[in-house]
């Protein structure tokens, strides 16, 4: 499904990622884990299409498709969702209207008809029951006012709403208490473990994964990945740290 | 009209009016017709229409609004030459009027038309005006507000070229309600120039809306707000977006009478660059001789979040998408502002099709 091939990638001329070279197959959950400052959201971000962000060399296909050729929503529209770290905040717009135009752009990117407005609420209101979100908190402007915990709740709701093929999501854990913690990895288990899709999961601790089970965890190092392994080399990451076991 | 003087720039007050344009609008020739029915919103309420300045009965159905003549006894440059036959709403004690509509069609050359609006005690109005076509609309309305009366005045400027200029002086009276709202989403250059006073204790005024302006287009407001009297509030909530090679400004200001204590009085003031070609020129000012006030006023310019873009774009929104949508959020708080649905929508409809045009 996805096939980066060497990835370099610098930003202000600054280079961060190193040649990272990563394969992720549908029906499989990848989760990429590392110290600060090696890569893991620019990773993210290269991959989402953010301007800032140069590629420098190597290649990423999606489907066989060049990924890097195509516009940040032509991106989304092939089936690719950016789960952010830091989710923006964007006073005047409701989550309804923002993701009712996001679902429907991307319907129409793909030749399909829009979602009518009954249709997209129905949708939207059963994907915020599913993660435990307040009904009202889709009237809300965009993540205005939203705890840490609420915004990355919020992101599961829109990729449940939008249910891409292949999500990345960048350390959705950081900010959930334990309950929201195992909301938000039941709503990754029910969106994408499915055989048809793939979730690249960037994070710090192994804590998501107890709920989340991966098939492979990388340690990404100074823009590559070092080493990858099963489920157990999250485990002992967390018992030995990146230290001893990256290098 | 030849006579009239037009203001110099080199006057402050003046010095962002696009007067070259005024000037092309006033001597542009009359030309076509426009259907003014198409410009009315679906609300019920009495209808006027203006065709260059002159009054259509025959596609107007004007209920209590009265057509007569006005002198404008204004000293205002612009307002003082619109003595002559205009509309007149004058409602009694606790009567209540809405929806009243009046389209301005605009075919070229100059029009002048005076209004005034006399409320009396508790008595409640609301009042859309519509600004299409062409050429140099020059409008005066002079408002009166009794003790606890309430109008809701909602302004909607989309003529396709030419120029119209507006001097708004109203005054306020004891717990009355004047809430303005101005959008200026068309090609014509626009001079918004208003003075209103709070003369009575607790009254409250409101001014405010939102400029679009591109290509060359020069749109401007200078809006002063008087407290002559306690416990005044004040609201001036503007929005300027300016694209290409365009400027918008907005001049706001509130003088606190010696005397007007517990005055309340606030400006909002935002520019959106949306090319760093475009202008945009905020100027807030206060003057206060009271000493227990509260007068707050921010002006701030800038351009669209980037990382607001990015977020709504790896979402799938298509990027000039993305900008009308963040476009539309920042002038939502000075149009959200008036209180009946479908006027509402239509301004916000306004402002969309602009978006869709420009960018």
């Amino acid at each position: 499904m996805l096939k980066i091939e060497n990835l370099h990638a610098e930003i202000d001329g600054k280079p961060i990622l190193k040649g990272l070279t990563l394969t992720v197959n549908a029906g499989e959950v990848h989760a990429i884990m590392g110290p600060n400052g090696a890569g893991k959201s620019t990773l993210g971000y290269v991959l989402g299409g953010r301007d800032a962000y140069e590629v420098t060399e190597g290649s990423v296909t999606f489907d066989g498709d060049d990924l890097l050729e195509m516009e940040p929503h032509e991106r989304a529209a092939a089936g690719l969702f950016l789960g952010f770290q830091y989710p923006v905040e964007i006073p005047g717009i409701s989550n309804v209207q923002f993701l009712r135009e996001a679902l429907n752009a991307q319907r129409k990117a793909r030749g399909e008809a829009p979602l009518s407005g009954g249709d997209f609420l129905k949708l939207a209101r059963s994907q915020a029951d599913a993660l435990g979100m307040d009904q009202e908190m889709l009237k809300r402007p965009v993540n205005v006012g939203f705890s840490g915990g609420e915004k990355k709740r919020n992101e599961m709701v829109q990729m449940g709403i939008i249910d891409p093929r292949l999500a990345i999501l960048d350390e959705t854990d950081s900010g959930l208490d334990i309950d929201a913690l195992r909301i938000v990895g039941d709503g990754i288990n029910r969106i994408l473990r499915k055989p048809d899709k793939a979730v690249i999961l960037i994070t710090h601790y192994q804590r998501l994964l107890e709920y989340v089970q991966p098939d492979f965890v990388h340690v990404l190092a100074d823009g590559r990945i070092t080493r990858t392994g099963g489920p157990d080399l999250a485990v002992e990451l967390e018992r030995e740290g990146y230290g001893a076991v990256a290098a | 009209m030849n006579a009239l003087t037009l203001p110099s720039r080199r006057a402050e007050a003046w010095r962002w009016a696009d007067l070259d344009a005024l000037e092309a609008a006033r001597a542009a020739p009359r030309a076509g017709s426009a259907n003014a029915s198409a410009h009315f919103l679906p609300i019920e309420g009495p209808r006027l229409v203006f065709v260059d300045g002159v009054f259509d009965a025959s596609a107007s159905t004007p209920g209590v609004v009265v057509i007569e003549t006005i002198d404008a006894a204004t000293d205002h440059p612009l307002g003082n030459a619109t003595s002559g036959t205009g509309w007149s709403l004058t409602l009694a004690r606790e009567q209540a009027v809405t929806g009243i509509q009046i389209v301005h069609v605009g075919t070229g050359g100059e029009s002048h038309v005076p209004g005034r609006i006399v409320l009396a005690a508790d008595a409640v109005a609301s009042i859309v005006e519509t600004f299409v076509g062409a050429g140099w609309a020059n409008r005066l309305t002079r408002i009166e507000l009794g003790e606890g009366a309430r109008l809701m005045r909602s302004v909607r400027i989309v003529q396709a070229g030419g120029f119209v200029s507006l001097r708004e002086e109203a005054e306020i009276g004891k717990a009355a309600s004047l809430v303005s709202v101005f959008l200026g989403a068309g090609g014509m250059g626009s001079r918004i120039d208003g003075t209103l006073r709070v003369t009575g204790d607790g009254g409250y005024a409101e001014l405010g809306g939102a400029l679009l302006t591109r290509g060359e287009q020069r749109q401007e407001c200078a809006v002063t707000v008087r407290h002559e009297a306690l416990h005044g509030s004040s609201n001036q909530t503007w929005r300027a977006v300016a694209a290409d090679l365009s400027a918008a400004s907005l001049a706001a200001r509130v003088d606190v009478a010696r005397g007007a204590q517990k005055t309340d009085g606030v400006q909002s003031l935002r520019g959106l660059l949306l090319d760093r070609t475009a202008t945009v020129n905020l100027k807030p000012e206060l003057e206060i001789f009271a000493d227990d006030v509260k007068c707050a006023h921010g002006a701030t310019v800038g351009e669209l979040d980037k990382r607001a873009m990015f977020y709504l774009q790896s979402r799938g929104i298509p990027e000039a998408r993305a900008k009308a949508l963040m476009t539309r959020a920042f002038v939502a708080d000075a149009i959200d502002r008036i209180g009946e649905d479908a006027v509402r929508e239509a301004f916000a409809a306004d402002a969309e099709a602009w978006l869709d045009a420009a960018l």
